[in-house]
């Protein structure tokens, strides 16, 4: 009797198992972390409930609000597959953020510059384009650089990313201190002209923020997904990321491969910081990005460095940072609570086997390879 | 079976967990309570901080205090809103002018393009701009700009470093005087110093060597010009700029001789020089803000540059040995700069 009425629902039970598998741990991580954070609120003499309310209402609340939510999200969305290529490839790209500095200076070059360097005003259908592909292109370079250091000499990418992020960091303080800064006589700060009209992404809706950069993150990470799974490139960089020896000993040009992983994943992060800066600041200044680059590592783990996973950890990380502010006008809570509940995701996504153990979860410890060692 | 054994020791942890939470979360739930800002009776000040934590003992503590006074005395319901990131200006404003609240204070330099903004989007809301400056012919109606006369800080410290100098040399440490609020502090404790002592031996040094992001950042280069000059017999040193300042600072603790820093107190910013910190000239956000929101309590709105005052902090550990002389003069001093019988003549910028 139970084998003829456990027959049908089994079936169907595979299939969602197939289906929703690899996100159970991810979900968990999410809910323990949101747990905890909520004890942690309550440490702190507020109301959990009320706090979570609130950043549901700051980020979903109003159309306004969901605008804001999906603006957060634009820059997360392409730095989360930046990281997100890399770790498919093998590579560990810690360097997003100097890539992403490195777009956004370039293309306010573009932005602001180009216009004055050929006499002409461009229209907006070549400008824009212009200016947001030469940040991608930006981005890419820098990331093909410790790729290449890989390929070429074995230097672990997780160094030279760390390493050359600084370099990147440093070299735009110079640019906007030095030769790119705004000439206007009441300047004092680190930041470049504004750029043209005709180089700004324009919002998609009037009286929203929202810009033409969030459908452009989806179809991105759509091109990501069919070139990772259905293109040659893909199968290629899938194969080293998953091992090198086998990939060589099947004739795949292993460390062009690599160079390739890195240049994309580095033009995907220069792409976020040139959109952001078309967009929204209409100008490059020290500190605007407060380390999408980082918060990329975390959103790419809790995405399972898989394009489609990145796409839902982007909009609840962008939820939170959009809410926060809701959130603490309402209760007066340290913000700080949602850095904490971030890195508890973090922790628990990286070290899954607690999530497993506390909800006695079963199954294979299936791992996504980040990186491999000094090899 | 596995199935019986479910509720054994991990599970149990989950839900142990989940109660906790539940049960710490009921016990504070009456807490909430959401006033009605759009009342006429109801006072709501909102403030949005720059980049940064509410308590950073620096401005936007400063101004916080000033609201939190607000709230005691004028029966004030004030909430503040941290920000993360610059691109959240606007929408932080907006929290607070979006639920009606009869002022938003806004804190810092950073601030101001967003707030130019927010008021001329919320007429009806009032704005108070920290730090922040409107140039002339562009003010707006609902918008005070809360500015400080940074001359008047460094004029009275000037004069206390000079009253209190034992060797007759005292020495300024500052970032570029390219900046105009640095500029101001400088030649404003020039000024004050003559004013108590006209035969002082003054040396001001400014860090306009280097670019304008260094010139603030350069706290090597603020310790080392600090010790040279107390190698030369200096025996207190005035320190401006950033972290480039506090350099400066923590030289002269180092060498045993008291420091005047700049902008707040920085007896709590700068541990390292606590012990030989003498003063700082200080901006007096929590006053002007008080006073701003008194006033506009009472149905007299400022806008405009309003001009806020500027003081001095407590002599902390080194009370003892400030001579009453000098104290007495220095209040002099800020009496008679505050009303306006005596000037400090230090042009607003340089050139």
């Amino acid at each position: 009797m139970a084998v003829t009425e456990g027959a049908e629902p089994n079936a169907l039970r595979d299939r969602v198992r197939k289906l929703l598998g690899p996100w159970v741990v991810p979900a968990l991580a999410v809910v323990t972390a949101l747990i905890l954070g909520a004890g942690l609120i309550a440490l702190a003499g507020g109301d959990p409930l009320s706090a979570y309310a609130g950043m549901l209402e700051g980020s979903l609340g109003s159309v306004n609000a969901v605008a804001e939510t999906l603006l957060w999200a634009t820059p997360y969305i392409f730095t989360g597959l930046s990281v997100s290529l890399a770790f498919q490839g093998g590579l560990f790209n810690i360097g997003a953020e100097g890539q992403l500095a490195l777009g956004a200076t370039a293309g306010a070059l573009v932005g602001y510059a180009l216009p004055h360097l050929l006499g002409v005003n461009l229209p907006a259908v070549v400008h824009v384009p212009l200016t947001i592909l030469t940040g991608g292109v930006a981005g890419g370079l820098w990331g093909a650089l410790p790729g290449w250091l890989k390929a070429r000499t074995g230097a672990h990418e997780v160094i030279s990313t760390i390493m050359l992020n600084y370099v990147a960091l440093n070299a735009v303080t110079f640019l906007l201190n030095g030769p790119m800064k705004d000439p206007s006589p009441e300047n004092v700060i680190a930041r470049t002209p504004l750029i043209a009209d005709s180089a700004q992404l324009s919002p998609i809706f009037s009286g929203v923020r929202l810009h033409w950069g969030f459908p452009l993150a989806l179809l991105v990470t759509a091109l990501v997904t069919w070139m990772l799974r259905r293109t040659t490139l893909g199968f290629e960089i899938r194969t080293v990321g998953a091992n090198p020896e086998a990939a060589k000993y099947a004739g795949m040009h292993v460390s062009r491969t690599i160079v390739v992983s890195m240049a994309l994943s580095g033009a995907l992060a220069g792409l976020a910081g040139a959109i952001e800066e078309s967009a929204l600041n209409h100008r490059h200044e020290l500190g605007f990005s407060q380390g999408y680059g980082f918060d990329a590592i975390a959103i790419a783990l809790l995405g399972k460095a898989r394009p489609e996973g990145v796409l839902p950890a982007a909009l609840l990380f962008a939820m939170m940072r959009s809410g926060a502010p809701r959130m603490q006008f309402l209760t007066q809570i340290p913000v700080d609570v949602i850095s904490v509940i971030q890195a508890l995701i973090l922790l628990f996504v990286a070290a899954d086997v607690m999530v497993r153990r506390l909800y006695r979860l079963k199954g294979e410890r299936e791992r996504v390879v980040i990186t491999r060692g000094w090899g | 079976m596995p199935d019986n054994r479910r509720l054994s020791g991990p599970k149990a942890g989950v839900l142990a967990l989940f109660s906790l939470a539940l049960a710490t979360s009921a016990s504070a739930c009456s807490k909430s309570n959401k006033p009605d800002c759009s009342s006429p009776e109801v006072f709501c000040v909102g403030v949005v901080t720059d980049v940064g934590k509410v308590d950073d003992k620096s401005f936007n503590q400063s101004t916080w205090e000033g609201v939190q006074r607000a709230q005691k005395e004028l029966g004030a319901n004030g909430k503040y809103i941290e920000t993360t990131d610059p691109k959240d200006y606007g929408k932080n404003i907006a929290a607070f002018a979006d639920e009606k609240y009869d002022v938003v204070v806004t804190i810092g330099f950073a601030l101001g393009e967003a707030t130019r903004e927010g008021a001329a989007k919320y007429p009806d809301t009032h704005f108070i701009g920290v730090d922040q400056f409107q140039p002339p012919g562009t003010e707006k109606k609902n918008l005070a700009t809360l500015v400080f006369p940074e001359d008047y800080a460094g004029f009275q410290v000037g004069a206390l470093a000079a009253l209190v100098s034992k060797s007759g040399k005292i020495g300024a440490v500052l970032a570029t005087d390219a900046v105009p609020p640095v500029w101001r502090y400088g030649e404003g404790f020039k000024a004050g110093a003559r004013y108590a002592k006209p035969d002082i031996d003054l040396n001001v040094v400014y860090h306009n060597d280097v670019g304008i992001e260094k010139t603030f950042s350069d706290p090597e280069w603020g310790k080392t010009t600090a010790i040279s000059m107390i190698d030369k017999g200096t025996d207190i040193i005035f320190g401006g700029g950033g972290k480039t300042g506090n350099g400066a600072l923590i030289g002269a603790a180092a060498k045993g001789v008291y420091a005047i820093g700049v902008d707040t107190d920085q007896y709590n910013t700068v541990p390292e020089a606590q012990k030989f910190m003498l003063t700082s000239a200080m901006k007096l956000l929590d006053e002007g803000v008080f006073d701003l929101l008194k006033q506009g309590k009472d149905g007299k709105w400022s806008s405009g540059n309003v001009l806020g005052k500027a003081g001095h902090a407590p002599y902390h550990d080194l009370d003892g040995k400030v001579p009453e002389a000098a104290r007495a003069k220095v209040e002099e001093i800020q009496k008679a700069l505050q009303s306006g019988a005596l000037k400090t003549n230090v042009p607003p910028t340089k050139s």
